[in-house]
């Protein structure tokens, strides 16, 4: 069964002019979407250390990986729907209410991080489980169901506000959302770590991570083959909101503080989005996985600080992340869609579309 | 997919085309008594929200851009596709007019060059849609990032503001007699896109594409090139919408149109336009401008946030979409997933 295959590891056919089986493999291995990302960010911070040496300091590297992961974290939720040919593009006032119920808890009645914890998760899952039912038992297309959730949300996240924010918050936050278990390692990136190699376990060797892929790839031969579509999709929403929520504890943690547009006036949806297309998911479902939108949230936030350190100008951010999505979709050989010399050939040529 | 599966399709879609008429009419006759509704509550509820027949007309200005923002993407959904850059792009047209105005082209002339620039943008947009097969939905979704940054730095800290009188008068704040400028422009615009629907040869193929795409191919409707003028024609819309919005407001910013993109789509869905493509009427959309305007209008005159008011949006449209859904299916339409397959026939995942 095709279906239930976990992605990209898998060695393509082909390759007949290869010189020998390790030429082979090498080409495999760098056809992965994963290993694609860990060269790219390497050679990212090799170049800008060149440029400046103080952007290999166990500080920055620190910094960067625990900055990453409120999208990284978001991100691996929004692979879930992702792979079930969903979208969610309500996470960002989900991990912003769950940041700011446990924010103004911890501000006001000192409740600890992992007393947060539960909070945090039960408030996104709850939120999850909304969009699910729109979409699978509802039947809203994805887009526009979390569209309106986008807003439905982002107007509770201000009635929880009230007009008030958090503003200062138990030393216990500070210390997990920005210190380091050892030096150039933060507790932060270590969170990030568990939480995907969690689901990357769930996608490969659980019944149903394997469901989720089958469900994705074709919902039609999915229900055939005996699984219960609808509750496999409302699992997913209810699970991306878990971890949205999740993300909103993280984000509190290392930011400090929220307010009643925490997620939605950084638009953190649309970069969780980004990281997990350019992290080899595609958006008609059945493909991807976790580990590639964990490491492409680190590959954005590392390139975007490379920027900076060649002083361009931060407003250039955005472009540079719509810039990458086309490019990763682009570099993309598995999706069975023109190249782009093929395209540019076929125009040269007069064959038009 | 063989003859059978399509004279199936093709049956079944003839056989529902009479039923579907109706369908149109009655959703386009509930959202009327809604427009009426929420006037008749607010009216009476609110106070300051009615100002009489003029003064009802006056209040549109705060709303038509959003109707044409709507008209715009409404080509593109009908094509059963969707552009998200709708609200990047309005903002991005205002900062190019602005500039171009501040260094020394006529106002009119700047407007015009900045809607012809969505225009080509626009295009782009399908060009890479169509030749590559991306999803629409991914490309306008990086082409928002990158004209947000592309208005930041064109316009910089401090866009210009204080456009000529006759230009904010005429696109954005005027009177023509009792009525304002904007539902003028609004009016022909809407006049346009319903002839272009409905009433062309276009409007025919882009409503089949949508409908299904493999059907239209075999019709011999040239299907990229039909996407990419929806594509082409929301960009003009989202550009002329922030023409509008700059002279409505005296100014711009380099996120002035962006918040426009939600109920934009919005008006689409709670116009009756299926959001899968194919179905719906372009009048229903600029019903929908104004049963959503003045929903908006009357929430915010009686005292409740923006945010708030969105949230009263968000929940229109999916309680919308959730009843039409519901009412399809139960008259027989066809189900997602079987309209998820036809979609995506062809080129599309296994």
């Amino acid at each position: 069964m095709t279906t239930a295959q976990p992605p990209a590891g898998s060695i393509r056919a082909g390759a007949p002019f290869s010189r020998g089986r390790s030429a082979v493999a090498v080409r495999g291995w760098l056809s992965m979407r994963e290993v694609q990302l860990v060269l790219v960010t390497l050679a990212i911070f090799a170049i800008t250390t060149v440029h400046d040496s103080s952007f290999l300091s166990s500080g920055n590297i620190s910094f960067l990986l625990a900055d990453a992961m409120a999208v990284a974290i978001i991100a691996v939720g929004q692979t879930l729907v992702v792979l079930t040919r969903g979208i969610d593009l309500s996470v960002a006032p989900t991990m912003g209410t769950a940041a700011l119920a446990v924010g103004f808890l911890a501000q006001n009645h000192n409740l600890t991080p992992l007393e947060g914890l539960p909070l945090a998760i039960a408030i996104g899952a709850a939120m999850g489980l909304g969009n699910g039912v729109m979409v699978a038992l509802a039947g809203i297309p994805p887009i526009i169901a979390t569209l309106g959730t986008l807003a439905i949300y982002s107007g509770a996240q201000g009635i929880v506000a009230h007009s008030q924010e958090v503003v200062t918050l138990p030393p216990a936050y500070f210390n997990l959302g920005n210190g380091d278990l050892v030096t150039g390692v933060p507790y932060l990136g270590l969170i990030g770590l568990a939480v995907t190699v969690m689901f990357a376990m769930m996608l490969w060797r659980t019944r149903f991570g394997r469901s989720i892929y089958a469900v994705g790839n074709n919902a039609e031969a999915a229900r055939r083959a005996g699984i219960n579509v609808k509750r496999v999709i409302v699992s997913c929403y209810v699970l991306c909101g878990a971890i949205a929520g999740f993300a909103g504890l993280i984000f509190l943690a290392h930011v400090g503080s929220a307010d009643s547009t925490t997620g939605t006036d950084s638009n953190i949806q649309l970069t969780a989005i980004a990281a997990t297309l350019i992290g080899g998911s595609t958006l008609t479902g059945g493909k991807g996985g976790v580990v590639g939108s964990y490491l492409a949230a680190i590959f954005l936030e590392v390139a975007l600080a490379a920027l900076v350190d060649f002083r361009i100008n931060p407003i250039w951010e955005p472009a540079g992340v719509g810039v990458m999505i086309l490019i990763a979709v682009l570099a993309d050989p598995t999706t069975g869609r023109p190249s782009v010399r093929t395209v540019l050939r076929s125009l040269l040529q007069g064959h038009g579309v | 997919m063989g003859c059978e599966g399509m004279s199936a399709t093709l049956g079944s879609s003839i056989a529902s085309r009479n039923r579907r008429l109706s369908t149109d009419q009655w959703w386009m006759a509930a959202l009327f008594s809604l427009l009426i509704a929420e006037l008749l509550y607010f009216s009476i509820a609110v106070q300051g929200f009615w100002g009489g027949g003029t003064g009802m007309l006056d209040q549109s200005e705060y709303f038509l851009d959003i109707g044409i923002m709507a008209i715009g993407v409404g080509f593109v959904i009908f094509a059963g596709d969707i552009d998200l850059s709708c609200g990047a792009m309005a903002s991005f047209v205002g900062i190019v007019m602005a500039e171009l105005w501040k260094h020394g082209v006529e106002i009119w002339i700047a407007a015009l060059i900045a809607v012809m620039v969505a225009a080509l943008i626009g295009l782009i947009h399908g060009l890479i849609i169509t030749l590559f097969r991306l999803e629409s939905l991914l490309v306008t979704l990086a082409s928002q990032f990158i004209l947000g940054s592309l208005a930041t730095a064109i316009g910089g800290g401090y866009p210009p503001y204080g456009f000529p009188g006759s230009f904010s008068s005429i696109a954005g704040t005027g009177n023509v007699g009792p009525i304002p400028a904007q539902l003028f422009i609004f009016a022909a615009l809407g006049f346009v896109a319903l002839l272009l629907v409905h009433r062309t040869a276009f409007g025919r193929s882009l409503v089949l594409l949508g409908h299904n795409r493999e059907a239209a191919r075999y019709a011999g409707v040239n299907v990229s090139w039909t996407r990419i003028r929806a594509f082409v024609l929301s960009g003009l819309f989202a550009g002329i919408a922030g023409i509008v919005i700059a002279a409505t407001y005296n100014s711009v910013r380099d996120d002035l149109g962006d918040s426009l993109l939600l109920p934009a789509i919005t008006a689409v869905v709670l116009g009756g336009v299926d959001i899968f493509g194919g179905r719906g009427h372009m009048a229903g959309v600029l019903l929908a401008t104004f049963v959503l305007g003045f929903l908006y209008q009357g929430l915010l005159i009686e005292g409740i946030s923006q945010l708030t008011a969105n949230m009263v949006g968000g929940g229109v449209l999916v309680v919308a979409l959730a009843l039409k859904i519901g009412l399809e299916q139960r008259g027989g339409g066809a189900s997602f997933s079987e309209r998820m397959r036809l979609r995506f026939a062809r080129g599309g995942p296994p």
